[in-house]
């Protein structure tokens, strides 16, 4: 019985493990190749060495890009959890209208990103600024993604508000698995707001918080859209996202080569940093 | 119970390998037309290239015509170039794609196509130029060509008497005129980081060599040198927009011109379109953007919009050429030219938009230069460094930064180039 | 008592927070239904109704985008990469999520898959085109292949974590029972998913839904196109019709809106069928 359970996990491992490999690490592989070359993306190409790698290291442009993503994911992550926890706990309690909210919450989502892009657009250029006028804000009355400043700002507004609902459905079908008679054990002992939620709801759904923040460290990392959308880069290139670069620099433009070395080191990068925070969460998952 | 486990995933394989035979060879079907294939990458041109194919395949028996107008036709060209699968035809611009693609070898020879005789002598000199070392050949087959410089709003201009400028004292006089008047000179779109090119070079055709960039890879200047003069002036132009033209895109720009917000917006010719939609009734005309002081330097930025390149991996070039032939017809050429505005490359007679009324001297003379971002790597990102040296406004740092940044982008090139000089001496000297 | 106490707060909060929806749907709305010629950059113009509702923008943004047949395979693409990543990645995170914990073989597995979550897909690009063709799969069967191995790094991300809640004694039960590994699988573990298989299938459903990248790389050249693929001939660099494309995308919002109340329902239901604790 034993061997039996055990050779079915093999049998079922093995072959999705195989097509994994040949159409994610097989390209991958491929694609570390092309970033020892200066590969334009089509004709011919040199081998160029570690020369890739130690421009990298040596480019501000990069440099300044891993700063800002880092900068936005850490931001935008914590923004995104704090108000979609406090979404899905509202949507979880007995309120009225609630498939009606729940349905509404998720539209950011599928808005396309052009559509996200005009609005937001529209949005920070022309109506904030004369909102922040009538109400006498000075520091807003002027687009907060025209200046180099503020315009990260922007971007975290968009990413968040598409994101948060994600994370809040998986929130709320984290709370669904909190039964009920937890609840009133906690009643009975006087936990209650604040406490209950600190001692018994949220250990309960710490799987489903460290799901949420390796989603958010994938979705903001490796932010896009929302740049193209919305500063394409701009202004004064502070919004250079490191998907940006490697797509706009190695798809669109002639680097290849170079921003398939970017690639490597960011995919090493966040591999890295995934490990350490499962590696920590799932501690935490076993003390409780 | 393994039984049951084999024969469902006995099933599964079945399954998945019976889908795959099917998706997979389901295209092949035998044809003795000759196909021939355009990917061609202007979407806006699409309903033209439509009716173009329909026509094409209506009088031709041997030939069957597929033409495709793709947005983000580059992505797809570059995707199936890496996987060999080469349309017979490609319609690009004349930018550094071009460049690439014949140092790529990509693209055949067409030097003996005879419908080359009737492209006008600037256009291919442009495309020759292009080359990122000089070829025996001919790559490009000129279809149009676009014209930037300043649209400018007719009936305000008309209204209050102003004049076309032909100097750059003239062009400021004309902005402080307008702006006394309480009206806005100029608008721009600079949150789009693209437009920030637009201007520059408009006025970088006059005060510039039109060969800088070839110049700076062989080593004879720098482009501190050549463009100081064109970023001083860049920069008087912005108290003439709006007050934070950072904030507004392409689309506001073309919406804000179109309403009357201001006089004059430095934008090529493909913008019209876009401005008509919002306002059908505008009346617009353009100008060539004066840069310099001396009129003698006037000349109007054009450079190629569309051009036809055959494959080198085009099995028909005959077929290709008849398809050419059937492009470049000049009833054809004129439908182009009325739905998109643009400019023939082609000699002859053609009716041209009242849009281009301004710059119809500059065209008909053949006193035209190309864009000088046609020859900047699309992965320096000139048009993002112009926009950050518009907040900034430091033109020292920006020419150094584009120095020493054109020298890190453009290395392989640049060895390229002066290997081949150390191979031919030098002989454009 | 304590629980209708809270309700209130929780109301005002999710109206609060519904605004910043309604506003933008608003504006998505009012867009679709105007003609060019009305939208300018002031802002009583732009929050303005339109002049006349007519379903003209709708009408040609369905000519434009041959919307029957882009829905199709936009349709088809989705239902087959959800339903195929229903039944693949539960089986492996359910291989990977009981075993991880004890083998170091399965745990490294599940790291090496999760981690090809952040692959950039930029750098993937031009290999699986190549890869693709090489393979004969650069149509609809290679474009679903592909979504199946992209989001596999997620899915069963999510798949394992949820069997963590999951006891083991429901499948010792099943042994005792004589029943295989296999039919234990799919008899008793894969009814008990089903609120993680509804999340699965929204979050799936959607990155598919939306996925231009994908088909555009795969399928260039072939004439097939997907909605989004479709949706692209509303910009150009040089001019957008702002318009059609906002009446094309409320169009297309619509089959994956229906998805994702009937997911929802799922994931309720799933509570009550479970009562997994």
């Amino acid at each position: 019985m034993k061997n039996e359970r055990k050779r079915t996990f093999l049998l079922i491992t093995i072959p999705i493990l195989a097509l994994f490999v040949c159409f994610n690490t097989i390209p991958l592989i491929r694609g570390v190749i092309y970033s020892f070359t200066n590969f334009k993306g089509f004709g011919s190409y040199d081998w160029v060495g570690f020369r890739n790698y130690v421009d990298l290291f040596s480019d501000a442009r990069v440099g300044k890009s891993y700063l800002f993503t880092f900068k936005l994911a850490i931001v935008t992550t914590v923004v995104v959890n704090v108000i979609s926890l406090i979404l899905a706990l509202a949507l979880n309690s007995k309120i009225r209208a609630k498939s009606f909210f729940r349905g509404a919450y998720f539209l950011p989502n599928i808005l396309g990103a052009l559509v996200v892009g005009y609005i937001f657009n529209y949005f920070f250029t022309y109506i904030l600024p004369a909102v922040a006028s009538m109400i006498g804000i000075n520091s807003l009355s002027s687009s907060i993604l025209s200046k180099p400043d503020s315009a990260w700002i922007g971007i975290m507004i968009v990413c968040a508000w598409q994101a948060i609902a994600m994370n809040t459905i998986i929130y709320i079908s984290g709370l669904q698995t909190v039964p009920e008679d937890v609840y009133e054990a906690g009643g009975l002992d006087g936990a209650t707001g604040w406490k209950q939620f600190r001692y018994l709801t949220f250990p309960l759904i710490i799987p489903f918080f460290s799901i949420n923040m390796v989603l958010c460290v994938k979705n903001f990392l490796m932010v896009f859209d929302q740049i193209m959308a919305l500063t394409k880069g701009g202004p004064a290139q502070s919004t250079e996202s490191i998907s940006y670069l490697i797509y706009n620099n190695g798809m669109s433009g002639g680097q290849f080569g170079f921003q398939s070395a970017n690639a490597v080191v960011f995919f090493i990068m966040i591999v890295c940093i995934s490990v350490a925070q499962m590696k920590f969460s799932g501690k935490k998952e076993e003390q409780l | 119970m393994k039984g049951k486990r084999i024969k469902y995933l006995g099933t599964a394989l079945c399954c998945m390998l019976a889908a795959l035979s099917v998706w997979g060879c389901g295209a092949s079907s035998g044809n003795e037309k000759v196909e021939i294939e355009i990917v061609q990458y202007k979407p806006e041109a699409a309903a033209y290239f439509a009716a173009v194919e329909e026509e094409f395949n209506a009088t031709h028996d041997d030939i069957q015509l597929k033409i495709s107008s793709p947005n983000d036709a580059m992505t797809i060209l570059r995707t199936r170039f890496i996987r060999e699968d080469y349309p017979d035809i490609i319609g690009i611009g004349g930018d550094i794609n071009y460049s690439y693609f014949v140092d790529a070898q990509i693209l055949a020879d067409v030097s003996e196509y005879e419908g080359l005789k009737e492209i006008n002598q600037g256009y291919l000199d442009i495309a020759e130029s292009l080359e990122l070392v000089p070829t025996q050949g001919t790559y490009i087959v000129p279809y149009v060509a676009n014209a930037a410089g300043v649209l400018y709003n007719r009936d305000l201009f008309a209204e209050h008497g102003w004049k076309i400028p032909e100097t750059w004292e003239e062009m400021t006089a004309l902005c402080e005129e307008i702006k006394a008047e309480g009206i806005l000179p100029f608008y721009f779109g600079f949150k789009d980081i693209w437009t920030c090119l637009a201007p520059w070079n408009a006025m970088a055709v006059e005060l510039s060599p039109s060969d800088t960039a070839k110049q700076v890879n062989a080593g004879k200047t720098t482009f501190t040198k050549e463009y100081r003069e064109l970023s001083e002036k860049y920069l008087q132009l912005l108290p003439y927009g709006p007050n934070d033209p950072f904030a507004y895109n392409y689309n506001d720009a073309c919406t804000a011109f179109a309403r009357g917000e201001a006089a004059m917006y430095p934008i090529g010719s493909y913008a019209t379109p876009q401005i008509l939609s919002v306002n059908p009734d505008l009346n617009i005309d353009s100008f060539v953007m004066p840069a310099s002081d001396n009129k003698e330097d006037r000349t109007l930025n054009s450079g190629i919009d569309l051009g036809f390149c055959v494959t080198a991996d085009c099995k028909n070039k005959e077929a290709a050429y008849e398809v050419l032939d059937f492009l470049l017809a000049d009833e054809n050429l004129q439908k182009y030219i009325d739905a998109q505005n643009a400019v023939p490359c082609k000699a002859g007679e053609f009716q041209l938009s009242s849009m281009l009324d301004g710059m119809l001297e500059f065209i008909q003379s053949g006193n035209m230069t190309d864009y000088q971002d046609h020859y900047y790597p699309s992965e320096m990102a000139v048009d993002a460094q112009l926009q950050t040296f518009l907040i900034e406004q430091d033109v020292d740092a920006f020419l150094s930064k584009f120095d020493t940044d054109w020298q890190r982008y453009n290395r392989d090139i640049i060895r390229l180039v002066q290997e081949y000089e150390k191979e031919h001496g030098n002989v454009k000297e | 008592m304590i629980k209708r106490k809270g309700n209130w707060p929780a109301m005002i909060l999710l109206i609060l927070g519904l605004s910043t929806i309604i506003f933008p749907l608003y504006m998505t709305i009012i867009i679709a239904f105007k003609q060019p010629s009305e939208m300018t950059n002031s802002i009583g113009g732009i929050l303005a109704l339109p002049k006349v509702w007519n379903l003209e923008n709708f009408k040609e943004a369905m000519r434009v985008t041959d919307f029957w047949r882009s829905l199709r395979n936009s349709l088809l693409i989705t239902l087959a990469s959800v339903g195929l990543s229903l039944a693949v990645h539960s089986l492996m995170g359910y291989a990977l999520g009981r075993n991880k914990a004890k083998s170091k073989f399965y745990n490294f597995v599940y790291l090496f898959i999760v981690s090809g979550m952040f692959v950039p897909f930029a750098i993937l690009m031009m290999p699986l085109a190549k890869q693709t063709a090489e393979m004969g799969l650069a149509n609809w069967f290679g474009v679903i292949l592909l979504y199946v191995v992209f989001y596999m790094p997620m899915n069963i991300l999510l798949y394992s974590g949820y069997l963590v809640n999951i006891p083991m004694a429901l499948e010792e039960a099943a042994k005792v029972d004589g029943a295989s590994t296999w039919t234990t699988y799919w008899k008793i573990i894969f009814p008990i998913m089903k609120p993680m298989h509804a999340t699965v299938a929204v979050l799936t459903a959607l990155a598919v839904w939306n996925d231009v990248m994908t088909p555009l790389v795969i399928l260039a050249g072939s004439g097939q196109n997907t909605l989004p693929l479709a949706q692209l001939n509303f910009q150009t660099q040089f001019g957008t019709n702002y318009n059609l494309a906002f009446a094309s995308y409320l169009l297309s919002l619509i089959p994956i809106l229906i998805f994702y109340i009937i997911c929802q329902k799922q994931i309720l239901n799933g509570v009550v069928n479970g009562a997994v604790k």
